[in-house]
């Protein structure tokens, strides 16, 4: 029986397409931005509706974001809007502020969609493949960590949301200082996925796990290379916008 | 029956210099289904971890099929197939067949043949039709099913379950239970630990008890279940009233 995971696209493609969006999306303007993202979000809402839950769960990018769009706002000079103390609200504040929140709203969409359609083993295979020509690098020991940093993130992720439910059961939510809320979140956390990942790297091992074993076979065909020129050439037209 | 397993002496220390295992003997039959019982701490889980070589002995040696794991603890993990206590942290791979994949990948097996050895295991334990699922989506018990396949399809010779039937509700516990049943009529060697008598032991050949770290009774499950309250196990309300214990199969 063939793996039934999807498999949507080469994985050597799939690399080579995230690595340039993400060199492109440095230097993209507000055109080349919207023509990347409207294919983009159009697939995920309709190929992965699971993944549009998972973005209400992503508060922390989001406060992120806000604090790189108030930082931005703040520190640029230019036409003055607004007069909040000693600092302004610039009109080219907020048009560079909005340009870099979506810029690195593009990175994580594009990373979203490679994590939610590649399975770990094929990112080790992919990598591996790109780094066996270079001499003195160990092109399988890296292939293996990148592809259990892949491996590990849902069990972060699934960890805080475990522990954010346990501290809410027990009113967490109304401590205000947020230095205590964060130690009270952080430690347990870490110590869970300590010990989950630890529990998981035991049960890797109890199935003889290494760095050396079947690759998954990577192949190309027509669909893949078809979608990998219409994908280079949109990057292309985004980045000449 | 040829001893699959031979356990001489075997202590482990710990880092911070508890005492886990002291002075441990123990030989099992291939073909055998053996039950470890004790209380929370007894040593249980240290003692199957060194029958794979996820831990070795500071003292003492275990062999698997006549080699120390010691010398050779890949080969240990390719004999002896370890179910763990929590599934969830045994689940690697995306899909349900990625995850049985696992091992055999390890093995560096071809692909045809990791192929053929998850179809067979899939189908072995009644999972084939959810070869495509995510496993985290399956049922407790189809995750236990889905560890159980993972360890099948490398083929070992013995299969080991840590607490198998912990946070197992009764549909669970049965389909697990039949399937343990069904792979030690097939001929292959069984290990369970379990602090509950009552689920499994109507169906072992073998009672073995720990308590701090050593065996304090082991012989015919009828023999040795009357002094497993001694020792903190709770015996089967059945072997309370002088049996054996009733098959939770029936």
């Amino acid at each position: 029986m063939p793996p039934r995971h999807g498999r949507v696209l080469d994985v050597r493609l799939k690399l080579v397409l995230m690595a340039g969006v993400s060199v492109a999306g440095l230097g993209l303007g507000f055109a080349g931005l919207a023509l990347l993202m409207a294919p983009l979000v159009i697939l995920f809402s309709v190929f992965r509706p699971a993944a549009r839950v998972q973005f209400s769960e992503l508060r922390w990018l989001f406060f992120l974001l806000a604090l790189v769009f108030i930082a931005r706002v703040f520190s640029t000079d230019g036409t003055p809007l607004a007069g909040l103390g000693p600092v302004a609200v610039t009109r080219e504040g907020l048009r560079e502020g909005t340009l870099v929140c979506l810029r690195l709203v593009l990175v994580f969409i594009v990373g979203a969609a490679f994590i939610a359609t590649t399975r770990s083993a094929e990112i080790k295979a992919g990598v591996e493949w790109f780094l066996k020509p270079v001499p003195w690098v160990p092109a399988a020991r890296v292939a293996t960590m990148l592809s259990l940093v892949a491996r590990f993130m849902p069990v972060i992720l699934e960890q805080a949301a475990k522990t954010s439910d346990a501290q809410r059961a027990r009113a967490g939510e109304n401590r205000r200082n947020p230095i205590r809320r964060l130690t009270a979140f952080g430690i347990p956390l870490m110590r869970r996925t300590f010990e989950t990942a630890d529990n998981l790297a035991v049960a890797m091992e109890a199935r003889c796990y290494s760095e050396t074993r079947t690759d998954p076979e990577l192949t190309t065909g027509r669909k893949d290379w078809l979608f990998f020129g219409t994908a280079v050439a949109l990057i292309l037209t985004a980045a000449a916008l | 029956m040829p001893l699959i397993i031979e356990i001489q002496h075997l202590t482990h220390c710990f880092a911070d210099g508890t005492i886990g295992l002291a002075d441990i003997s123990l030989d099992i039959e291939e073909g055998a289904f053996v039950v470890i019982a004790g209380a929370n701490g007894s040593g249980k889980t240290t003692l199957l971890r060194h029958l794979n070589g996820l831990l070795l002995p500071t003292s003492g040696t275990v062999r698997v099929a006549g080699v120390s794991v010691a010398d050779d603890p890949r080969r240990a993990r390719m004999r002896v197939g370890m179910i763990f206590q929590d599934a969830d942290s045994q689940i690697v791979g995306e899909t349900v067949h990625d995850d049985v994949a696992f091992g055999p990948e390890n093995l560096r097996l071809s692909r045809p043949e990791v192929g053929r050895r998850v179809d067979g295991a899939l189908a072995a334990v009644g999972l084939a039709e959810l070869a495509g699922r995510r496993p985290h989506r399956l049922s407790g018990g189809e995750k236990r099913r889905l560890s159980i396949a993972g360890v099948l399809a490398m083929q070992p010779r013995v299969i080991v379950f840590d607490e198998p039937f912990s946070n197992l509700d009764y549909p669970g516990v049965r389909q697990v239970l039949g399937q343990m049943v069904a792979l030690h009529r097939s001929g292959q060697t069984i290990l369970l630990t379990t602090h509950d008598l009552d689920k499994v032991l109507a169906h072992a050949d073998r009672l073995v008890i720990m308590q701090h770290g050593r065996i304090v009774a082991d012989g015919l499950p009828a023999t040795v279940v009357s002094e497993a309250e001694t020792f903190d196990v709770r015996s089967p309300q059945a072997a309370q009233r002088g049996g054996r214990g009733l098959s939770w199969l029936n």
